[in-house]
């Protein structure tokens, strides 16, 4: 089982997981409380709301551009290594990736302000991991052919661009009615991280060339590196039997890296039945200062073998040219290691969305309560049992922003239940149509959306899926 | 809509959510991963010029051995399946040249060696290409090789000088080899 899973891992080194991270579902559902996570600018229709510890908020997400399992592992009676061949080394390049993110929420609340009920504070705790890794193209084929008769083509060492990262989250928002017609939120988030690994904007290439005295010349110019923090705690901890959970805990609950950033939000209605919204997410950065280790391979060297010249050569009858040039080449391209100190930031997102409400029913649905739905609140939307909008998301990665376009239509059915549909597009499909479902009985309410469902089929053969849960308990009594 | 009640709605939706399926995946496949790259360098490089050759006593003018560990590295050895060494002898000297390379184990014992006849310049550049695995000669001698041993014997005179320009013998040498990692 070990054996197998690494040779999953070498499979898909560099091929293991990206960061799409878009809730297009969840973003500005407003029956939802979590949506006030991706948007904390959201209007906010309850009084309070609390997430049931651990069950409020599990997110999971994995996505994959140019390749899926079902691509290498289907039970199809093909070689595995033309697979490879064909679908990957042939096939892909250096900007396709795989991701996968999981987010699970510890603690997650909100309230109204009883002197200002204009204000909704949100608060809580979440652990996120997530691990990114673009296609190494070049080193792939390096792996897999060699350098032999390619003469001249040079393998990019920028093609090694990969992360991971497990933090927790302490975060604490609040969330304002600015005007009938303005939401405005902010959050403040503490991060922890717990473990970090980072191989990102390296530079240099191999390549093989006609020596100039010898038949061939390998040249190495290299300017690579590999940070990470915490996972020698980790290694140890797992090598010594000792909890890892323990580990977790200490470095999550600021024993490990500290880290700051912030949330902004805005909700802004253009008139009664239309509205714009938009959030930037996780502005922010994490100084790894404990558990460091960094290894860095920087230098340029050209080889051409043992080279003995004479008459020079016969100076030193004792010389080893082998091991001279062993150490020339270590000193030319030194293999270091070191502790310092290293700041990674966040990768930031955007949102922002369009959304028309249509179907006007006499009273709000969110309750028989009178929220803040009432004829005076800025967004009405709930007197409404339709909308229709798009949305835009952006993140920002190594290779340039990724961004995706949603089309979404949502209905409610009384106080009780919310549907939404959402079609999008995105790098790594076309065909992505997500579904999410709010439902309310009394004061619970149990929300559940999943993405892509045109590949439930098949899920190995999917480019992308996600799916999301949560209960809470709700309170819409206006205070 | 609005008469189908909310509850069978709901549980549809779930039903939707948690009914996706995967077809049959075969894992056991990795069992069958060839990874196996041809990895291709030089390796020994030597450049004699002729009066040197001329101002060495006897026939035997150059004789040395060179440690090479390259093939005997632990992941090397375990890992070749196959491959050339390929040799280049060029003569731009006034001699006959006999040379000789010697793959050596640690003892000294000679595992393999290949010899070269060059006549006086003008003359061809020699290449000989040499196979080492199933198709070849055994792979034990480039896994056991610690060391090369280089002997140049001079069946010419010590007086002699070529007429073309910067007279040397070059012998060149590289290797291509398939290894495999996984």
């Amino acid at each position: 089982m070990i054996r197998k899973l690494l040779s999953l891992i070498i499979l898909f080194v560099g091929y293991i997981s990206c960061y799409a991270q878009n809730k297009e579902v969840l973003y500005d559902f407003q029956e939802i409380p979590q949506a006030i996570m991706v948007n904390p600018g959201m209007n906010t229709i309850y009084n309070w709301y609390a997430g049931i510890p651990f069950i409020s908020g599990i997110y999971a997400q994995g996505a994959t551009s140019g390749l899926t399992v079902n691509d290498i592992f289907a039970a199809d009676g093909l070689d595995i290594n033309q697979k490879i061949r064909d679908r990957a080394l042939n096939s892909l390049s250096e900007r396709d990736e795989v991701n996968g993110i999981f987010q699970v929420d510890i603690l997650n609340g909100g309230f109204r302000s009883q002197k200002n009920p204009a204000n909704f504070f949100s608060f809580g705790m979440y652990v996120e991991g997530y691990a990114l890794n673009y296609w190494p193209k070049d080193l792939a084929i390096l792996a897999y052919e060699g350098n032999a008769d390619r003469l001249g083509q040079r393998f990019d060492l920028n093609d090694l661009n990969t992360s991971g990262q497990f933090i927790n989250v302490l975060h604490f928002g609040i969330n304002r009615q600015i005007k009938n017609n303005l939401t405005l939120g902010a959050r403040i988030k503490l991060y922890s991280g717990i473990i970090d690994i980072k191989s990102t904007n390296n530079s240099g290439y191999f390549e093989t060339t006609l020596g100039q005295n010898n038949l061939l010349r390998n040249t190495l110019v290299s300017d690579m590196k590999l940070r990470t923090s915490g996972l020698d705690a980790l290694i140890d901890a797992n090598d010594n039997d000792s909890s890892v959970a323990s580990l977790f805990t200490k470095r999550g609950l600021f024993g490990g890296d500290p880290g700051l950033g912030f949330d902004l939000g805005v909700t802004y209605n253009i008139n009664d039945q239309t509205v714009i919204t938009g959030s930037l997410l996780d502005i922010g950065l994490l100084y790894h200062s404990s558990d460091v280790t960094n290894y860095t391979l920087k230098g340029s060297a050209s080889v051409e073998g043992v080279e003995v010249i004479l008459p020079d050569a016969l100076n030193d009858p004792n010389a080893d040219f082998w091991e001279d040039l062993v150490d020339e080449i270590e000193e030319l391209v030194p293999f270091e290691e070191n502790s310092n100190n290293y700041v990674s930031f966040r990768p930031i997102k955007f949102y922002s969305s369009i959304r028309y409400n249509f179907g006007k029913q006499g009273t709000p649905i969110a309750a028989d309560c009178e929220c803040d739905n009432n004829a005076e609140s800025g967004d009405r939307s709930l007197y409404y049992l339709n909308s229709v909008g798009g949305q835009l998301y952006a993140i920002s990665r190594p290779r340039g922003p990724q961004f995706a376009l949603t089309a979404f239509y949502q209905r409610r059915f009384a106080k009780v239940l919310a549907l939404k549909a959402t079609y999008t597009v995105d790098k790594f499909t076309a065909s992505n149509v997500g579904l999410g479902m709010s439902l309310q009985a009394g004061p619970v309410n149990f929300y559940i959306m999943g993405d892509n469902l045109f590949s439930y089929g098949n899920v190995a053969d999917s480019n992308y899926a996600s799916f999301q849960l949560g209960l809470n308990i709700i309170s819409w009594e206006r205070n | 809509m609005k008469y189908i009640p909310k509850s069978i709605l709901a549980i549809l939706f779930c039903t939707v959510i948690f009914s996706s399926c995967a077809e049959k995946q075969d894992f056991d496949q990795l069992d069958n991963l060839d990874i196996i790259p041809t990895a291709e360098a030089s390796i020994l490089y030597v450049e004699t010029p002729e009066y040197i050759i001329n101002q060495l006593n006897g026939v035997n003018f150059y004789s040395q051995i060179f440690n090479f560990d390259a093939f005997s590295e632990e992941f090397v050895a375990d890992n070749v399946l196959d491959g050339f060494i390929t040799y280049e002898v060029e003569n731009t000297t006034s001699k006959p040249l006999d040379i000789t390379f010697e793959f050596l184990d640690e003892a000294g014992n000679v595992l393999d060696s290949e010899n070269f006849m060059v006549n006086a310049a003008p003359t061809a550049i020699l290449t000989r290409e040499i196979a080492y695995g199933p198709a070849g000669r055994s792979l034990d001698i480039i896994r056991n090789t610690s060391a090369i041993r280089v002997s140049a014997t001079n069946l010419g005179d010590n007086t002699s000088v070529s007429s073309l320009p910067n007279p040397v013998i070059f012998l060149r040498s590289s290797a291509k080899f398939r290894i495999r990692l996984k």
